[in-house]
């Protein structure tokens, strides 16, 4: 075969281009000129707020629908009075307290709770935590997520969202793990992954663990503290970028720029979001349930041994002077390791045995169940995907408690609420 | 007709940057208002954030009339439309979820799911008919 020289070469590549290649004049389309609009700050930040404005508006409204509007009744009205007149045993007693009921104290008598939230037994609280009020939660979530991706808008939030991610050490595209982090903080460590360098992949693991709600958590304080959920999302945004900030510039390593391809906008197909609903909405039954049932039978054993009054002696000055919330929140924040949403609706029992005394207490309580440590899923999941720098990782999560939950207690304060 | 389309677009544009300034007020205010078939929320989330969303369609149909025939521009008229769609659809599917349970029992009454749908509006569901022309546009244009 012969040869060819360098000239000859180009002359081949001009002929074979010549063939293949036509030049027309493209003439842009409404769906480019749309496309278009999304990517470009001046109007793609107006277009993101709405977005993330009708994800919201829709979350809430489903998940407030089939919570408030059904499963509260099914289990308050029906399945709770079912098992405490029909389940062997009665109020005091060790497996009634562990499976149904613990009961509380009202004018120094022992009485059994009116609903799920402050039964806390595996057959009521265990059961009504996964499946009434966060299962549609999720539900909604990760269809409204699937349909962003399918759509092809997340990319373009990833290049909004760009030179705001690169101030903390990371890049557009940190935007997806955030995101599936508000679903559930699990797939949301795996999707770290998709970041280049350890230090940019530490820096998101850490943010994930500390601040970003799982979409449980959100759902649950939905219910419990609804007019302030809002605030306390805005708290821990607010300390993702700043906690952020300062990680970017202690850890060391490389952040490096993205190049992205972003795809044209599209309509998604139901037989793609039916799948990936599908294998979603599995790993959280597989996972949620048994883990918050065995949550409420952990806490009600360390309950009904004496050590969890044990240990809210010992952390009594940290919390109360520290915190600024009752030493009874021991017990939520232990659960809080098994499931951060069985922890919250233990805050809302507590708040309505009158333990915690006012809204502020309860939000500084919801503020600290979320940011002290990770739950087990997301530990496991930071073991495999982080290894050694999870030990960084902790005792920066350490740190990041204490001061945001003291912040928290300091702004109090210095709105004279507490 | 060229004409009569741009002056439309730009009237609803005047309207929605009303509507969205009078929001924002009325959210940060914390105290809504009726006026008429017309209701301004009083939270923070639908009275600030919507009315502020609601502020940049009309600032998109308004300086998308301008050579509304450019694609680019025809553009930013469907986004301003596109902004109260989907404001006007959280609004209906929030009215649908609460018309839905009853207060006591399972299902709400007849009569209790027909009133969950009676005026009051949001200022979004007000603009969404006027919104829906810019369909026509589209199919015009082909």
């Amino acid at each position: 075969m012969k040869k060819l020289n360098m000239e000859q070469r180009w002359r081949l590549i001009d002929s074979i281009i010549r063939e293949v290649v036509r030049y027309v004049e493209y003439k842009h389309t409404l769906k480019d000129a749309l496309s278009e609009l999304t990517v470009k700050p001046l109007t793609g930040i107006p277009i993101a707020i709405a977005v993330l404005y009708g994800f919201w508006s829709v979350f809430t409204s489903f998940a407030g629908l089939i919570t408030d509007g059904f499963m509260v009744k099914l289990f308050d009205n029906y399945w709770l009075p079912w098992l405490q007149d029909n389940f062997p045993g009665q109020l005091g007693d060790w497996l009634y307290s562990l499976m149904v009921d613990i009961g509380h104290i009202e004018n120094g008598k022992l009485v059994p709770s009116d609903s799920c939230f402050e039964s806390f037994g595996v057959l009521t609280s265990g059961l009504f935590i996964p499946i009434g009020v966060v299962l549609p939660a999720i539900f909604i979530f990760y269809l409204l997520m699937t349909v962003l991706e399918d759509t092809g808008y997340l990319p373009r939030l990833a290049i909004l969202v760009d030179t705001v991610l690169h101030r903390i050490g990371l890049h557009g595209y940190a935007i997806v793990p955030t995101i599936l982090g508000f679903g559930c903080n699990v797939p949301a460590v795996a999707a770290t992954r998709i970041l280049e360098t350890k230090k940019q992949r530490f820096i998101m693991m850490t943010l994930l663990a500390i601040f970003i709600p799982c979409g449980a958590q959100i759902s649950i304080m939905q219910n419990v503290i609804p007019d302030y959920t809002g605030f306390v999302i805005l708290y821990l945004l607010s300390g993702y970028f700043l906690f952020g900030f300062i990680l970017n510039k202690i850890v060391p390593g490389r952040s490096p720029e993205i190049l992205i391809d972003v795809p044209e906008l599209r309509s998604p197909t139901m037989r793609n979001i039916s799948k990936k609903m599908w294998i979603r909405i599995r790993g959280f039954l597989v996972s949620a349930i048994p883990l918050v049932m065995l949550g409420s039978f952990v806490i009600g054993v360390l309950y009904l041994a004496g050590i969890i009054d044990f240990l809210s002696k010992i952390l009594e000055p940290l919390f109360v002077f520290w915190f600024g919330v009752p030493k009874e929140t021991t017990a939520p924040l232990i659960a809080a390791f098994m499931r951060k949403d069985l922890a919250i609706a233990q805050l809302q029992g507590l708040r309505a045995q009158g333990v915690i005394s006012n809204t502020y207490q309860m939000v500084s309580a919801v503020v600290l169940t979320s940011i002290y440590f990770p739950c087990m899923a997301t530990f496991v999941m930071m073991l495999r995907e982080g290894g050694k720098a999870l030990i960084g990782a902790l005792l920066a999560l350490l740190a990041a408690a204490f001061l945001f939950g003291g912040l928290l207690h300091l702004i109090w304060i210095v709105m004279g609420v507490m | 007709m060229k004409n009569v389309l741009k002056w439309y677009f730009v009237s609803l544009g005047i309207c929605a940057l009303i509507l969205g300034f009078l929001s924002v007020v009325s959210g940060i205010g914390g105290e809504g208002f009726i006026f008429g078939f017309l209701e301004m929320p009083s939270d923070i989330f639908r009275g600030v954030i919507g009315g502020f969303i609601l502020l940049f369609s009309g600032i998109f149909y308004i300086d998308g009339t301008r050579k509304m025939e450019d694609i680019h521009q025809l553009a930013k008229v469907v986004m301003g439309s596109i902004l109260i769609w989907i404001l006007a659809g959280c609004e209906i599917f929030s009215m649908i979820c609460s018309s839905i349970p009853g207060e006591t029992g399972w299902l709400n009454s007849p009569q209790g799911f027909l009133v969950s749908y009676m005026p009051p509006y949001a200022p979004s569901v007000v603009l969404l008919p006027f919104s829906i022309i810019v369909l026509y546009v589209i199919k015009e244009r082909g």
